[in-house]
């Protein structure tokens, strides 16, 4: 492993993106001002202030034990791929925003179709695939709406 | 006498039909989840979370109190039948367990293994209902400093408990108190980090975290690690007949093992559990070892020891019971199952401490009686009704269940508030809590910062306020001195002396 591929690692990466969120932290608790500070007592940036440092602190023990420890043996139980799981980020997003404007069962449909596909669930026998799809689809609405009585948005114009 | 009365009241309210069917409908998804190798009692709680916003409390904490007794006890089944712990509370069991199978004993052993889990979970719930009057009153005892010094305790356990990534845990447990000072300051109305929107300003709400934490991580985790469809089940396990009679363990065999290994390993995974960040692993880690060390049979563990199995089942399960005690007295959960009944709690209105058993007693002893009833009735039940087929739970298409689980838990966080926001919100702290499992840090240890940070700020702001920021106030005051001399010894006990130890499995 190259020196900057040694310095790309996840294990390094997430730590500096840590380390920047906590610097936007910590600008933001010291806009915060109050206007009921009495002696001896901490007002309420005063927590966000140490809790950002202490985040430092921690961060920065975590980098240098990333940084000297020996880089990461490929896990044998998953492939490496991200594609999967950002296949699933990618269908779940695209849910949330349609599941309003189509609907629950439209968009839980689709949903669910998407990741049996992306799980590679009976896409060789399309009957099987749409009918588990129908019913992954169906029992939850009987769960939520029948059972607990939640009101799960609809298509325009039609109640299901 | 009026103790006596409310308990009784909670077995009472066991009889409502409602009520019944939510804690049998919660012990059978406890089963289920707890014996599918990837999936926990935890996830389970974390779907039912949103649900709980449209139920009543007393049916919702029946239902928490049977998964989490019915997860702890599950994950046996697939440590025996095919050697993976359904939960990792149950590895010491598929040590023990699935030698037994392999000899020709596997329904021997899972009928042990539930027996263990029926003595102890019922002496768990036993003792919590026992001793919570006198944590009721020792809680009474405990200042504002004290009562920090009580929550630095428990999150500097729950980070020092993972030798291995503490730098790591101090991140996540922050990370978690950064998350929850999101909102209305705990002392003044003065709100802090809302980047100039009115939706963060009423703060971030547990359930989100949960859901993502648990649920849609756990989801992105198995795309990831994607094999198969199917769990993995040979041939001879598939095809193997088990009969009902033989899940009853003969009087003999239980005599061996004795009535004090059972006691013995009950009190202590109570005891276990009433620690943070210990858990049914380390309740049952710890019982198999003591029974070991006890044994007059030592040679048999390691080659089907069916003491083994009935301490560390007994254990854990009687873990349960211990659990609750931090939870409801103090605010404390110590894992992430009594972290999700705690929400619970408060999304209800009841805020844990003393009080609550004062004047909301009849609400919580339903849980109790509802504890007691699914380790005494249910797991036996369960294993009788169900134990031929446990065998096959592994064999559901995992496809299927990933997509149902992401379903239950997206419609679930919508349902919870009808908030597309808190949906998004959901996602964003799934793949945050993704990225930190890939990188071993602890989810676990986010929420418990999430859930004791504000409780942390408050109890410091309040104890400085009052003694002019003198910060001597926690030394001087002896409840906290007692507790921060509790954080330095078992500072002392697990990173100091557990590391000249060697680990023995």
């Amino acid at each position: 492993m190259d020196a900057k591929s040694r310095f790309l690692r996840a294990g390094i990466l997430f730590p500096l993106v840590l380390i920047a969120v906590t610097t936007i932290y910590l600008a933001a608790a010291f806009d915060i001002r109050s206007p009921f500070a009495a002696p001896g007592e901490i007002s309420p940036n005063g927590i966000p202030i140490l809790t950002a440092v202490l985040m430092y602190v921690a961060l920065l023990v975590v980098l240098v034990q990333e940084i000297r420890s020996p880089p990461d043996l490929p896990d044998e139980s998953d492939d490496g791929s991200l594609l999967r799981p950002a296949l699933v980020v990618v269908a779940t997003g695209a849910y949330i925003l349609l599941f309003r404007p189509l609907g629950y069962s439209l968009s839980t449909l689709l949903f669910v179709a998407a990741l049996f596909v992306t799980f590679g669930f009976e896409t060789r026998r399309p009957l099987r695939f749409a009918l588990y799809a129908v019913g992954v689809t169906a029992v939850f609405y009987g769960l939520f709406a029948l059972v607990f009585g939640v009101r799960l948005p609809t298509f325009p114009g039609i109640e299901f | 006498m009026d103790t006596l009365l409310t308990l009784a009241g909670g077995f009472g309210a066991l009889l409502d039909l409602k009520v019944l069917a939510f804690m049998i409908a919660g012990f059978l998804v406890g089963t289920f989840f707890g014996a599918m190798p990837g999936l926990t009692s935890v996830l389970a709680i974390a779907l039912i979370l949103p649900i709980t916003y449209t139920i009543d409390v007393v049916p919702a904490l029946v239902m928490c109190a049977s998964i989490f007794m019915a997860g702890m006890y599950s994950g046996s089944i697939t440590a025996t039948t095919i050697n993976i712990p359904g939960a990792p509370s149950s590895m010491m069991t598929a040590i023990e367990g699935h030698q037994l199978m392999k000899k020709g004993f596997g329904a021997n052993a899972l009928g042990h293994a539930a027996l263990g889990s029926m003595i102890g979970g019922s002496i768990g719930a036993l003792l919590l209902m026992a001793f919570l009057p006198l944590a009721a009153e020792i809680s009474l005892l405990i200042r504002t400093p004290g009562k920090f010094s009580l929550v630095l305790f428990a999150l500097v356990v729950i980070i020092i408990v993972d030798r291995g990534a503490i730098a790591k845990g101090v991140v996540a447990t922050l990370l978690g108190v950064m998350f929850a000072t999101v909102g209305i300051d705990v002392l003044q109305p003065i709100p802090r980090f809302n980047f100039g929107t009115e939706t963060l300003v009423e703060g971030i709400d547990l359930m989100p975290i949960v859901i993502g934490a648990f649920a849609i991580s756990e989801v992105l985790i198995q795309a990831q690690s994607w094999r198969s469809s199917t769990g993995v089940i040979d041939a001879e396990t598939k095809d193997m007949k088990i009969r009902r009679r033989d899940f009853v363990p003969p009087l003999s065999e239980i005599r061996r093992i004795g009535a004090l290994t059972y006691l013995k390993s009950a009190f202590i995974g109570y005891g276990i559990g009433i620690l943070p960040g210990a858990g049914g692993s380390m309740a049952a880690f710890v019982t198999y070892a003591t029974a070991r060390s006890s044994s007059r049979y030592p040679e048999e563990y390691g080659k089907g020891s069916r003491e083994g199995i009935a301490a560390a089942e007994s254990g854990n399960n009687s873990m349960c019971g211990g659990a609750f005690v931090p939870m409801l007295m103090f605010g404390i959960p110590g894992d992430p199952t009594t972290a999700i009944v705690l929400g619970v709690l408060v999304i209800n209105g009841l805020q844990p401490g003393p009080r609550l058993l004062e004047n909301q007693a009849d609400l919580i002893a339903p849980m109790f009686a509802s504890l007691f009833i699914s380790a005494l009735v249910l797991i036996p039940l369960t294993l009788f009704l169900f134990g031929p087929y446990f065998v096959r739970i592994v064999s559901i298409p995992k496809g299927l269940l990933y997509s149902a689980i992401a379903v239950v838990a997206l419609v679930g966080s919508y349902v919870a508030t009808y908030s597309i926001f808190q949906m998004s919100l959901a996602v964003g702290f799934g793949v945050l809590a993704y990225v930190m499992r890939r990188q071993n840090y602890s989810t676990v240890s986010m929420l418990l910062g999430f859930i004791l940070g504000p409780d942390l700020e408050e109890y410091l702001r309040r104890s400085l306020s009052l003694a002019d920021g003198n910060p001597m106030v926690f030394l001087t005051s002896l409840d906290s001195l007692f507790f921060l001399l509790l954080t330095v010894l078992f500072a002392y006990m697990i990173l100091i002396r557990g590391r000249r130890k060697p680990t023995v499995v």
